[in-house]
């Protein structure tokens, strides 16, 4: 039967991994089309509209979602990951099997 | 570089450095007085017998080194706003680098009885040529990682020293021409580093590490408000620096210059929240938690260093622009801001931060690099049956001889200080991360699979510095990103080289996995399944099956 703490990670590595997807899309995709200027079509001080002294694009595009993450991961890491059990350390055996595995230490 | 007489500092703030560093020696004598002597030395100087608590897990995994405080500012002063999202993958980073492979690495280490890196590796796949070969890519890419740290260590100290303090030993002349001053600082930097990491092993680093993140983060939060007042606001900062870089400042890709497209964009998010999870560092740290508890709430604290550290720093190095406009070098920013903005006692503190953010780096890669020889070298290659105290030596020899190596290496330092750092980090991820996820997650997982993810991973990474360091050298632009140097990445469809070596990485793991015969059913059921309390770790399977099919082999030694 598959160790739970096999399980329980994978799953929340899972949740992390689209977490981190959703930022990624979501912040870079959002500050290239309202805040990137091109040869075509160049932004100039009209197009800052800041909030709070912050450009709009990157108000909206990376401090607010950098707030939601933060939210996000207290919530996580507070009430949802698991406490695992890691299991007793091998440390001391697997010293001792250094020692005596000469023949296999070197091969 | 700061060129000393550009940024001459006040006497209080070598007071304040030494003091720094006084406590920094203090905390090493007193790691090495408390380490339990119950456990292991190798357990205890390389891991500190995996007793970090949360604070020192969240703050040891911040990822803070030199270039925080000098590198990142100095792009944030020049190219404006778009920096922000350079950096804005360290929003999801704390779950990233700590949770996806957290637990697994922690109970594997356990399970094996792995110290280091290659040891973990090794016992996870059964096989000592994986050990050996993440033992020589580790020592490879932390020692190029090293030498930059050192010059940084030696030019901030040289900074802050008086010049008496060094012409004495040569004459005016003499210390013009040879830069007696680098000299100076990197010898007092190499010697006060080496020693606390010397004597206090994993501990003191990590306590070290501790106390010098509490520096940076009363650094930066004492220097926010003056540079949000000197400025008139982020508003008034913002039209300032519109003005004097152009329009740029305030949007993407950057002032002057196409420095963050859409693809670099999307590169950095790889780049600081999962190459993150590569590190060589960020991996022992995994291994040395308490449990699973102080593992959640380390997630919690580094999440709020982070909002706490960096968004308040594209705040004060946008204000920068319009404090000190028309800067020569831009890598001066933080030096000359502080001392622009603070008195001479808060400067001393403010400038403490880049020093200990150096130190300690170079306190854990020191050791990092040190365990690999001993452990994974010394120990399972030529001297097995070494005794507790040979090793004991062997840790300490290893541990100040590579920091004078390192030391020598950067009394002629290399040019491209944060370029070679983002070489190495993303070349140790693309050869590292891959392995360790398949490893954690995967029962199909092959040693074949995890030395051609290996392999497959570094030389992609390597090859396309390569040809970028040539392009460099031929001034080819590449129109994106740094402007081209001697040393610098080759960015394939404009993605960065790390985002080719993780995905390189990763097919050949996979690839070469499914072609290779299937792994030892025990050895993953002991790693993967629910096990009895007393179950072995797998070494000693090992060499129980060794013994059933070459019962003399054994018993001959």
């Amino acid at each position: 039967m598959t160790d739970p703490v096999v399980r329980n990670s994978r799953r929340e590595a899972i949740i992390i991994g689209l977490v981190w997807l959703a930022s990624t899309l979501f912040c870079c995709f959002y500050s290239w089309w309202f805040g990137y200027g091109s040869a075509e079509h160049p932004l100039t001080s009209q197009d800052v509209r800041p909030i709070w002294g912050i450009p709009s694009w990157a108000f909206w595009g990376y401090i607010v979602p950098w707030v939601v993450c933060a939210l996000f991961t207290i919530w996580f890491a507070g009430f949802y990951m698991v406490d695992d059990d890691l299991g007793r350390d091998h440390a001391a055996e697997l010293e001792s099997d250094i020692r005596e595995g000469v023949v296999d230490a070197q091969g | 570089m700061p060129k000393v007489e550009a940024v001459q500092a006040h006497p209080a703030t070598l007071v304040a450095l030494a003091l720094f560093t006084l406590i920094s020696l203090g905390l090493g004598v007193v790691a090495n007085l408390v380490a339990s002597r119950k456990a292991g030395f190798l357990q205890k100087y390389f891991l500190g017998n995996r007793s970090l608590g949360a604070l020192a897990v969240a703050l040891t995994a911040a990822v803070m080194s030199g270039g925080t405080f000098m590198g990142f500012p100095s792009l944030v002063y020049s190219f404006g706003w778009v920096v922000g999202l350079w950096i804005a993958s360290y929003m999801v980073a704390p779950l990233t680098v700590l949770g996806v492979l957290g637990k697994r690495i922690g109970q594997l280490s356990r399970k094996t009885g792995a110290i280091t890196l290659p040891d973990l590796l090794r016992e996870r796949f059964g096989s000592p040529a994986l050990g050996l070969l993440t033992s020589l890519l580790v020592i490879f890419f932390l020692t190029c990682n090293l030498v930059p740290q050192f010059k940084a260590g030696g030019v901030i100290m040289k900074i802050v020293m008086p010049s008496s303090a060094y012409t004495w030993a040569s004459g005016e002349d003499l210390a013009v021409t040879v830069d007696m001053g680098y000299i100076v600082g990197l010898a007092i930097f190499t010697a006060t580093d080496v020693a606390y990491t010397a004597y206090g092993g994993f501990l003191a680093a990590v306590w070290t590490d501790v106390f010098q993140s509490l520096v940076m983060a009363v650094g930066v939060i004492l220097l926010f408000p003056m540079a949000m007042a000197a400025s008139g606001g982020l508003a008034s900062a913002t039209t300032k620096g519109m003005e004097l870089a152009g329009d740029g400042f305030a949007f993407g890709p950057g002032a002057g210059r196409s420095f963050h497209p859409l693809t670099l964009a999307l590169s950095f998010f790889v780049m600081w929240a999962i190459t993150g999870m590569g590190q060589p560092s960020t991996m022992v740290r995994l291994m040395a938690f308490r449990d699973s508890r102080t593992l959640r709430w380390s997630i919690l604290y580094l999440t709020i260093y982070n909002i706490l550290i960096y968004i308040p720093l594209v705040f004060i190095f946008i204000a920068s622009r319009s404090i000190l406009p028309g800067l020569e070098k831009p890598d001066e920013v933080m030096p000359r801001l502080v001392i622009h903005l603070a008195n001479p006692y808060v400067a001393g503190l403010i400038l403490a931060a880049p020093y200990g953010a150096v130190m300690s780096t170079v306190s854990g890669f020191l050791l990092i690099v040190a365990s690999g020889l001993v452990r994974d070298v010394y120990q399972r290659f030529l001297r097995p049956k070494a005794s507790e105290r040979e090793i004991e030596w062997a840790s300490y020899s290893a541990t100040i001889g590579i920091g004078v190596i390192a030391a020598v290496v950067a009394l002629n330092p290399p040019k491209y200080l944060q370029l070679i750092v983002v070489f190495a980090s993303s070349g140790m991820a693309s050869a590292f991360l891959m392995p360790a996820l398949m490893g954690a997650f995967w029962r199909r997982a092959t040693a074949a699979g995890a030395i051609a993810s290996m392999s497959t991973g570094a030389g992609v990474t390597l090859a396309l510095y390569a040809y970028g360091s040539y392009l460099g050298f031929h001034q080819v632009d590449q129109g994106i990103g740094p402007r081209p140097q001697m040393f610098g990445a080759y960015y394939l469809l404009g993605f960065e080289p790390c985002v080719w070596g993780l995905l390189s990485s990763l097919a050949s793991g996979v690839v070469v996995s499914w072609l290779s015969r299937p792994p030892d059913p025990e050895r993953v059921a002991l790693l993967f399944d629910q096990q009895p309390a007393d179950a072995p770790a797998p070494a000693t399977l090992d060499l129980a099956n060794k013994e059933r099919s070459h019962p003399t082999d054994l018993e001959q030694h």
